[in-house]
């Protein structure tokens, strides 16, 4: 036999035409198809919000809606699991949308940044929770602050404090108080563990804990486990970033192993991004400049977070369906002055599994970001 | 779906796992997949540009793409355990002969390696292979020759019986998360945790 004949006998079986697997495929022809085109001949027509804001302003007055199809400027990614692949129907897509976003990143990205030795947040996590008795519902309070080292080798620092249970609603205060006001609430946790949870109506004291950085020096998940670095050194182009992240999209949920399409992951992991990361205010600027080349992205002015803060929120107008059964939204609420984050929340759209007791429209949880920034002292 | 990505996700699906062998290849596993996301991602920005049949084009972007951004030293090193791989585990008489070309393979200078690869895995022509590696068809024949040579000499020398190698263990990124709704917080699980 002749030598290239045996080394063609030879070649490992992983090396051969075997078909490539679902979620590779997926994430691959969405991180390629998430570029823009380079034409052979310069495209005619430009984007209306690729004109700036102003000139964006100045088509409003002209046309309310613009029609964008698949293959223009941002794109959108087709074939996922979750999502069967876009139609070459163009989609109607509201102009003030992108416009409040791109205006989103360019405050965001004129923040002034001066890094230290800490990178500081201290945020407040809510969660709702339906009691046992009695039916009405409470919001359960963690306060959590962190400190991540800018270099490496360091501890991340952490102090959390449970802030104690509020009934949810003023409806719901009636109905605590009418069950006599206690002060510990068992509630229901469905899911998993069937066990009740016991919540208290008082704050808890705070505890503080330090750990080394994982593998020395991931500091955050962005999709993947990244390192201050990592997180410094993104791209601040907003296809570029986009391409930088979709390359950890697998085809599933950031929480599960259930499908979800790459807009919709995109968009769950960049708000992560945007609201408690170290990265650079040009970053969090591509960040929503990306958001705003989203397909179906939906903006809503004057919405108040949990702190009773007015902000503006951008979710996927596509809801995702969790394990379970519900169908959720999640949102980013900002402030449009700044384009600093102040909350992210779970919205339920139908309610089923974990969020079976929840009202469609009900935040099922949330986030709120009351201080992030750099400081070289550990309070 | 557009004509575009139409035709674009066709040749992806009729080349994909052929771009992913060569760099596999050339450079290891661990570092494939990114390279052949980068490719593809170049094949869909330059569309116009593609040439049918696509193979060819498209394994000249992955040995730009893989001489750019991987370094040598880093791509010497896991093309090393990849080619270990390649040749250990139970060798039963009938793969015997099998793994000894392989280690012959892997025993050839990087420049041959990827020659016979090409013509032999990737079922190109000459003139085929000659355009992913950058020279004359001309050229490309008698280095093919010679490397054809060499391999033919290195199987001779390779008897089976040489060492196994232990099992490459690659790391896992470790990744948290609870199913307990969309907690945007950044979450970082301990390796230990995470498997235990």
């Amino acid at each position: 036999m002749n030598p290239i004949d045996e080394l063609r006998a030879a070649r490992p079986a992983h090396l051969g035409d075997t078909p490539v697997d679902e979620r590779t495929r997926a994430a691959e022809l969405a991180y390629a198809m998430a570029r823009p085109r380079e034409r052979r001949r310069r495209a005619v027509a430009r984007p209306v919000w690729g004109l700036g804001l102003a000139g964006a302003a100045a088509a409003l007055t002209a046309a309310a809606v613009v029609v964008v199809n698949g293959t223009g400027g941002g794109g959108a990614p087709p074939t996922s699991a979750a999502a069967p692949p876009a139609s070459s129907a163009p989609h109607k897509v509201r102009l003030p949308a992108r416009a409040i976003l791109l205006a989103a990143a360019e405050k965001a990205a004129d923040q002034p940044e001066a890094t230290a030795a800490y990178w500081h947040t201290v945020s407040v996590s809510r969660s709702v929770y339906t009691v046992e008795d009695g039916g009405y519902q409470v919001v359960d309070r963690q306060r959590s602050e962190m400190w991540t080292p800018r270099a490496i080798g360091g501890e991340q620092w952490g102090r959390d404090q449970n802030l104690g249970a509020v009934p949810a609603t003023d409806e719901d205060r009636a109905a605590w108080e009418r069950a006599g006001s206690p002060s510990r609430l068992t509630v229901q946790v469905p899911g998993k563990k069937l066990e009740p949870m016991t919540l208290s109506t008082s704050p808890g004291k705070p505890s503080t804990r330090h750990t080394p950085l994982v593998d020395g020096d991931k500091v955050f998940w962005l999709g993947r486990n990244v390192t201050m670095k990592d997180l410094r050194e993104l791209p601040s182009d907003p296809d570029r970033l986009k391409a930088w992240l979709l390359r950890s999209y697998g085809g599933h949920s950031t929480e599960s192993d259930e499908p979800m399409s790459s807009d919709t992951w995109l968009f769950q992991v960049s708000v992560g991004l945007i609201s408690d990361m170290p990265v650079t205010p040009e970053v969090r600027g591509a960040a929503f400049r990306m958001l705003a080349a989203l397909d179906g992205v939906d903006v809503t002015e004057d919405v108040t977070d949990a702190e009773g803060r007015s902000g503006t929120a951008v979710a996927l107008k596509e809801p995702f369906r969790v394990n379970g059964g519900a169908v959720l939204r999640s949102r980013l609420i900002f402030d449009a002055a700044t384009g600093r984050a102040l909350a992210t929340e779970t919205v339920v759209v139908e309610p089923g599994g974990l969020q079976a007791d929840l009202r469609p429209g009900a935040v099922w949880n949330s986030t709120t970001v009351l201080e992030s920034g750099w400081t070289d002292t550990r309070g | 779906m557009t004509d575009d990505s139409h035709r674009f996700t066709s040749m992806y699906d009729e080349c994909r796992q052929r771009v992913w062998a060569y760099v596999v290849s050339r450079a290891g596993r661990q570092v494939a997949d990114e390279v052949v996301s980068e490719t593809f991602a170049i094949a869909w920005r330059r569309l116009d540009d593609v040439p049918s049949p696509a193979l060819p084009w498209l394994l000249g972007v992955a040995r730009n793409v893989l001489r750019d951004t991987i370094r040598a030293e880093a791509r010497r090193d896991a093309l090393a355990a990849e080619l270990r791989s390649w040749t250990e585990g139970d060798v039963a008489d009938e793969v015997a002969e099998r793994m000894g070309v392989l280690r012959a393979l892997a025993s050839l200078p990087d420049d041959d390696r990827e020659i016979l690869v090409l013509v032999a895995w990737q079922g190109l022509s000459p003139r085929d292979a000659a355009r992913v590696v950058g020279c004359s068809a001309t050229a490309f024949r008698v280095r093919l020759h010679r490397a054809r040579k060499r391999l033919k000499q290195a199987m001779q020398a390779a008897e089976p019986g040489q060492e196994r190698h232990g099992q490459e263990r690659h790391g896992q990124e470790p990744r948290g998360g609870e199913p307990q709704g969309q907690e945007s917080r950044p979450r970082v699980r301990n390796l230990s945790e995470e498997w235990s």
